[in-house]
């Protein structure tokens, strides 16, 4: 273990599977085309945009973003905790972020319900498709962040598995979802 | 575990944190008023957005240490990302006005 340690130190370690990192990538190219399609769209009818913004909360959008980058900063601890041998930890730390990604989960789901209360649904203007869809898609790669964070547990309940890869691996999707999540609230709730 | 490593994941999340609240206070600036075209605003929330994400990246994805083609693949993610659509904004905003 502390051989690993000291090549993740050391100039040119990848984290992880390199084929999760070609995931990475492409999907984030992929999210940039879905918000500059939006961004140009913004620009077509800024004052739909605008006060449709106004409907949402900022200070949930703001509070899901903590949750999202206190669930990495618990995933991150959780690769270090396997790095050093301390499966232990590392395995309170895996249960930790999936509690977190369940709060984000919950908060996400409620605000959701909030918006098609108050009469706020995919087909209301252009902005809530927009908003519904990136929402949407984030919250399906947040699912199957659950599946890859249960690999991880998995790996890590065994001796006999305990993959370091693939600890890193699934902690390398984690903060996939945390980042475009920074992005997407930063277009959705807090830019004019 | 390793203690320095735990210090500086503690603060690159404190610092990520710090930063989502001055975007919640930069997003609270102008009344959230509901008409209110603010490029000031949007640059910032753009531009607190991308390096929160290079944090990210560098931080917790641990890219600093990675070889030179990962490092420079994320880095030409964010000044993509930045660069379309804080030009996509001002492209707009210049449209409108001329």
């Amino acid at each position: 273990m502390q051989l690993a340690n000291d090549a993740a130190k050391s100039s040119g370690y990848v984290p992880g599977q390199p084929d999760m990192w070609a995931f990475v990538i492409f999907e984030s190219f992929l999210f940039t085309g879905y918000f500059v399609v939006y961004m140009v769209c913004r620009t077509q009818s800024p004052e739909l945009y605008l006060q449709s913004q106004a409907e949402l909360s900022l200070r949930i959008g703001t509070f899901n973003t903590l949750v999202l980058l206190t669930s990495s900063w618990s995933v991150a601890r959780c690769v270090q905790a396997a790095r050093e041998g301390a499966f232990q930890s590392a395995l309170k730390q895996a249960y930790l972020t999936m509690g977190f990604g369940f709060v984000f989960l919950v908060s996400k789901v409620s605000e959701w319900a909030q918006e098609i209360q108050k009469g706020f649904g995919f087909s209301t203007n252009e902005f809530f498709s927009f908003y519904y869809f990136l929402t949407a898609i984030h919250f399906l790669h947040l699912l199957i962040g659950f599946i890859v964070l249960g690999v991880v547990v998995y790996q890590l309940r065994s001796p006999a598995r305990r993959s370091l890869e693939l600890v890193e691996t699934g902690a390398t999707y984690w903060h996939t979802i945390d980042f475009l999540w920074v992005i997407i609230f930063s277009l959705l709730y807090v830019m004019r | 575990m390793n203690a320095s490593f735990e210090n500086r994941l503690l603060v690159v999340w404190l610092a990520l944190c710090a930063v989502t609240i001055v975007s919640l206070i930069v997003g609270s600036l102008d009344g959230r008023v509901a008409h209110g075209t603010n490029a000031a605003i949007t640059t910032s929330a753009i531009g607190i957005a991308v390096v929160k994400v290079r944090i990210i990246f560098r931080e917790f994805m641990e890219v600093r240490h990675a070889p030179i083609l990962l490092r420079r693949l994320t880095d030409a993610w964010v000044l993509v990302t930045a660069t379309s659509l804080l030009g996509t904004y001002f492209a707009g905003l210049a449209f409108s006005m001329g």
